[in-house]
């Protein structure tokens, strides 16, 4: 946030997909906020290295494909910084299918990758938080289409709907303990991940944004940075009695209770 | 609620103007004010756009609790308790909407409450104010977002202030118990919501956000 350089001094985060648009700007936000942060991505790249020479996060890859990998990242983390106190649990692929014409490979890939990875990487963050005693915060990014839905997302949706269940119940189990967990649903965010859409909606990114815009009473899409704050805000030490919240950072289109 | 989150704006620097039936010590301005008198809240608005300048951002936190079972709860009870918490909104809305509006910037945060989200028992009037509020927040969101104005609440569960006296039942171990997080929210939880809605939530629009201990997932 933005009075507060040392709001996060100590503790140690991880941020999953860290060089997709918005764990970029996770990484910048939670670097800002003192944290030291561990930067993930599936594999070495320029933009991983200059995300850690800009920020001062340590880069750390691994294909999360599979939940087995998910656990050994968390475990990798803490092998490297001995203690993690916050998840950013914020990768995620996508593609886009009518449900009668779509691939059930590729249809499981997306649920399977989105929220199977994510549940094991949650179960092994806990087993971690859970040990090292103090509690934790574990910020989930969901998405709008799983609120509200979406043509041709059912894969995508289903998996952003079952964190948001998967979120309430551990917002529930985990906060006697002093680990909460919390989700952002973001809306429409000006990140690469718009390409995918463009090309299945048959039009230019440039379109697609004022398409998006069309809808949004803010009359724009967000920024990356809108949601990193959002998850600042999530892991703040004074925020104490926010848990199982889904917060939704979309311009005012959905205005609805999650 | 309402000094915590005065003392959080003014860390940020801002000035901070208080409207209340009582003083507001904390204040750079202090009005005596009753927020169901449009015209009071409105002399007010003026005066401050007077003496310190544009009205960046509205906090609404006038409110009051009563629990009574439905059956017995008075027209005039359920009159004024509309006329507190939904007549405060409007008539600090409409007093600061204007310059806002004018200068196609500004931000209004309603301070509702857990039990418009989730109801309670012998709270039906009290719910229905404070639902009403979520409903006015989410319209005019609606109305002002293209203009450069963002509108959301926060709907804190039960509050670790001194309105909540020390026999009451939300005090209680066993109740207690019954949240997940086993503890009241402080009033420094709202002052952080309003801290991020006030500075960094800028597209967050017609959202509530519920520090409420998980007592309403």
């Amino acid at each position: 946030m933005t009075t507060t350089q040392d709001l996060l001094g100590g503790k140690v985060a991880l941020v999953t997909g860290a060089t997709g648009g918005i764990g970029l700007a996770h990484t910048a936000a939670f670097r800002a906020a003192g944290a030291d942060v561990y930067a993930h991505a599936r594999h070495e790249s320029a933009s991983l290295s200059d995300l850690e020479s800009r920020t001062g996060a340590h880069g750390i890859t691994r294909d999360v494909a599979t939940p087995e990998a998910c656990r050994a990242l968390v475990r990798d983390v803490v092998a490297k910084a001995g203690r993690l106190d916050i998840l950013v649990a914020n990768h995620a692929t996508m593609s886009m299918a009518p449900l009668v014409e779509a691939d059930p490979t590729e249809w499981w890939r997306v649920v399977d990758t989105n929220l199977l990875g994510n549940y094991a990487l949650i179960q092994e963050t806990v087993r971690v938080m859970r040990e090292q005693g103090g509690g934790g915060r574990i910020v989930v990014i969901v998405s709008e289409w799983g609120v509200i839905g979406w043509p041709d997302a059912t894969a995508y949706a289903a998996s952003k709907a079952g964190l948001i269940s998967l979120v309430k119940c551990l917002g529930r189990e985990l906060a006697p303990e002093g680990i909460l967990v919390n989700a952002i649903a973001p809306g429409v965010i000006d990140t690469p991940q718009l390409n995918v859409d463009a090309e299945a909606a048959g039009v230019s990114l440039t379109e697609m944004h004022a398409i998006y815009a069309q809808d949004i009473p803010l009359g724009r899409i967000g920024d990356p940075r809108e949601i990193a704050d959002t998850a600042v805000f999530l892991a703040h030490p004074q925020l104490t009695a926010m848990a199982g919240q889904i917060v939704q950072v979309n311009g005012g289109s959905t205005r609805g209770r999650v | 609620m309402g000094q915590a989150i005065t003392r959080r704006l003014t860390s940020l620097g801002m000035s901070v103007a208080g409207l209340d039936r009582a003083e507001s010590p904390l204040c750079e301005l202090s009005y005596a004010v009753d927020v169901t008198s449009a015209d009071e809240v409105a002399r007010a608005v003026n005066d401050i756009e007077a003496k310190l300048g544009a009205v960046d951002v509205l906090v609404t936190t006038a409110g009051h609790y009563e629990s009574t079972p439905l059956t017995d709860v008075t027209d005039e009870a359920a009159h004024r308790m509309l006329r507190v918490h939904v007549g405060g909104l409007l008539a600090c809305a409409q007093a600061v909407l204007p310059g806002m509006l004018s200068r196609g910037s500004g931000s209004i945060i309603a301070i509702t409450s857990e039990l418009a989200v989730g109801g309670g028992d012998r709270d039906s009037h009290y719910a229905m104010a404070k639902g009403a509020i979520i409903g006015v927040v989410r319209s005019l969101a609606a109305e002002v977002a293209a203009s450069g104005i963002r509108v959301n609440a926060v709907a804190p569960g039960p509050t670790n202030t001194p309105l909540l006296p020390a026999d009451s039942p939300w005090r209680a171990r066993d109740y207690l118990d019954t949240l997940p997080t086993r503890a009241l929210a402080e009033p420094e939880d709202v002052a952080v919501c309003v801290e991020y809605l006030v500075s960094d939530a800028t597209f967050t629009v017609g959202e509530v956000l519920n520090p409420n201990s998980g007592a309403v997932i």
